[in-house]
């Protein structure tokens, strides 16, 4: 579609699966706890060495997709926290803060990606007219969520994906996530559908379901890839607007 | 006695047709026909001129019913448990307040105006799910040490350095445009602006059970649109939470600004990261509520003090006790003993000590606090102070003007001792905290 910006290539601009070599057990130990992901009030964050110091990068990504489709769980899954077992609608907005080390593969630079994962409950945004606003406002990114075991969420895809292809809202990074895809036997979209689906968009599709796992291997692909298309979509943005760097370096304590 | 389980049943319905809106609690529902009777005995009630307020089965088992502005009908409905004498006023009390909180929550997420005026009910149905987080908590009420939905007292924790976090509590709470800020640790209360206590003792309760339930989340930060029952029932406002450190939250209440990104981005570091090793003294507080400067007699083995007129309250129980003493009585567990507390204060609230008026009980509720008053006043003295000795433990009430304590010690304390070491315990933590 040419109302999106380029997509970067899986792998083409950080490293992927980086989590597990060696020479990652130092930045990512920081965003670990007793072997379980560490949760991170407002006033922390990762904090290296002095001689190891990183650059920290924050971005604002929001959630979006109908209501029960799992937003609440694919952030809590995101963040290493356990998923709910029965669907309580979420009445509100929901911020989760996620560190996350990447590796860039030109520089080798490693970066801590602060990814702000806006999630607002369907209903409420219905309810309510200031959410939406809220959640769109400077946003760098949208996960449109569908739920394999849920046909019209899939089908409403392409109406909310169009609603982000105006010209002020194109650059924004878009990513696909379908989730329930350990239902299999509830499944109601094919893999016929998806791949459909992803000729027409071309955006990166990602699926998640399941137990939390315990190590890293679960979130590293949604997490890595939304690193990914983030830093692409800013390189771009730098180079057209020839100076524009992200400042966005936040306050440590 | 006075010791009871057995879940809990609720049922929403329209009160003028009986349409069934929802049914929470219990993994076994009743039958349908069961709901329909239930409705139609309090309908017949009313066709009598008769308001039908609760009921005791054979069983000990309880049923109490509440019609919310002519709209709505809750109807609690609680199994029978360990029943036995004297267990059914404390029981109905109990099931009365959980009728209120329920209908509150409703009202704080959805507004009085939908359930009010119900145009179309099946769209009430379906926004009613938004309620069930909050009122499956209130039917659970799994969360120890948290008391609140009982006295409707603000659950606290009284921090090392009450000055400083009071000062920035204000200070944030003014640059985020509101007048109404609180902190909260670990669930408690540790300080709220002025503004905050003025609002509704049933609504602070809420909105800290809110909070909660926010925190319990694990996100950072949160903006949620509230009713407040009493203070706006039909506007609502926006409930910001931001989490600063992991299990310390602090919340205003606001309008339209800010917006969420800007109070996060350029307040919550600015007033709060100077304040980051104050906040995590109040975490070391811990379930204790007190500051570790505050001793307390060794044989306390829980309490709950509130304080009538701030209409706080602090609860700890403290469960190192009877691991010391292996020839005492059977080791309580901690949830054992907040079970007791809970249950001791509702004994002693409901046959001698009274509940402050809320600011709005309804008539039925009033009606249903007569008993108590009718018995108090049958006394030409207000009692002060009462005890109760069980195989478990023995608990003792005391009330002053200014407070109410209640607490446990285990069997092995003499009972004449019970009155020292309450008195005691009292003067220990208002001296110390001024609490
Ligand atoms: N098996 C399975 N269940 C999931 C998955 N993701 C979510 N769920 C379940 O789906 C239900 C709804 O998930 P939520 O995340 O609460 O839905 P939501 O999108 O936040 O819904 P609203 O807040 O109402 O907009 C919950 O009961 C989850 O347990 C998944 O990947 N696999
Ligand atoms: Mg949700």
């Amino acid at each position: 579609m040419a109302a999106f910006p380029s997509l970067a290539a899986p792998g083409s601009v950080v490293v992927s699966d980086w989590h597990r070599c060696k020479e990652s057990k130092e930045f990512f130990s920081k965003i670990l706890q007793k072997m379980r992901r560490k949760n991170f009030g407002l006033l922390e964050s990762p904090v290296m060495p002095p001689h190891a110091a990183v650059d920290t990068v924050d971005y604002k990504v929001f959630l979006t997709g109908k209501s029960g489709v799992g937003k609440t769980s694919l952030a809590a899954r995101l963040a290493g926290l356990s998923v709910p077992k029965v669907h309580y609608e979420t009445t509100g907005i929901e911020v989760s803060v996620i560190y996350w080390p990447v590796k860039l593969r030109d520089s080798g630079r490693v970066l801590f990606f602060r990814l702000q994962l806006w999630d607002c409950g369907d209903n409420a945004s219905r309810r309510f007219d200031h959410l939406l606003p809220s959640c769109k406002e400077q946003v760098d990114a949208v996960l449109f969520l569908f739920s394999f075991t849920d046909r019209t969420s899939f089908d409403d895809l392409s109406n909310q994906i169009t609603k982000w292809t105006e010209p002020s809202v194109c650059h924004i990074v878009k990513v696909v996530v379908g989730t329930k895809y350990d239902l299999f036997m509830h499944c109601d979209v094919t893999e016929r559908d998806v791949q459909d689906f992803q000729e027409t968009w071309r955006l990166p599709l990602l699926r998640v379901g399941g137990e939390v796992s315990e190590g890293l291997g679960d979130v590293a692909p949604v997490l890595n890839c939304l690193a990914e298309q983030l830093w692409h979509q800013d390189c771009i943005a730098a180079g057209s607007t020839c100076r524009q760097t992200r400042e966005k370096t936040v306050t440590l304590i | 006695m006075m010791l009871q389980d057995g879940s809990t049943q609720l049922l929403c319905l329209t009160a003028t047709s009986g349409v069934p809106l929802f049914t929470r609690g219990a993994s076994r529902q009743l039958p349908f026909s069961i709901i329909g009777s239930l409705n139609g005995v309090h309908m017949f009630g009313g066709g009598q001129e008769v308001v039908l307020s609760s009921c005791e089965t054979e069983g000990g088992g309880k049923v109490v019913w509440r019609v919310f502005h002519d709209s709505v009908m809750l109807i609690a409905v609680s199994g029978s448990g360990h029943g036995g004498a004297g267990s059914g006023k404390e029981k109905e009390a109990h099931l009365q307040r959980l009728l209120e909180n329920v209908w509150n929550c409703m009202v704080l997420v959805l507004g009085e105006e939908e359930l009010v005026n119900i145009r179309n009910v099946e769209r009430l149905k379906r926004d009613l799910r938004s309620c069930f987080n909050l009122i499956d908590q209130l039917l659970e009420e799994k969360q120890e040490g948290i008391l609140g939905n009982l006295t409707h007292c603000a659950d606290s924790l009284l921090p090392p350095n009450p000055s400083l976090v009071q000062a920035a509590v204000d200070g944030f709470t003014q640059a985020a445009d509101s007048e109404f800020g609180c902190l909260l640790v670990h669930g408690r209360m540790v300080s709220a602006t002025e503004k905050w206590w003025r609002l509704a003792p049933q609504e602070i309760v809420l909105l800290a059970a809110l909070m909660r339930t926010l925190s319990a989340s694990g996100s950072s930060s949160c903006d949620y649109p509230v009713f407040l029952p009493h203070g706006s029932p039909t506007v609502a406002h926006r409930l910001l939470r931001f989490q600063l450190l992991p299990g310390a939250d602090v919340c205003v209440l606001c309008g339209p600004t800010p917006s969420l990104q800007r109070a996060q981005s350029g307040l919550v570091v600015r007033f709060w990261a100077p304040l980051a090793e104050t906040l995590r003294e109040c975490l070391t507080v811990g379930g204790r509520c007190l500051p570790a400067s505050v001793s307390l007699h060794p044989d306390v083995l829980a309490f709950l003090l509130i304080n009538r007129e701030t209409r706080r309250s602090i609860s700890c129980v403290l469960c190192s006790h009877t691991t010391t003493k292996p020839s005492a009585a059977p080791v309580l567990s901690n949830g054992r003993c907040w079970e007791l507390l809970k249950l001791f204060y509702n004994f002693s609230i409901t046959r001698y000590f009274s509940q402050e008026e809320t600011l709005c009980a309804s008539q039925d509720e009033s009606a249903q606090r007569n008993t108590t008053e009718e018995f108090v006043r049958g006394f030409t003295h207000q009692p002060l102070q009462c005890y109760l000795v069980t195989e478990e433990c023995k608990s003792y009430g005391l009330q002053t003007a200014q407070h109410q304590l209640f607490l446990l010690v285990p069997p092995s304390v003499p009972t004449f001792a019970l009155r020292t070491v309450a008195t005691q315990t009292l003067t220990d933590i208002v001296t110390a905290t001024g609490f």
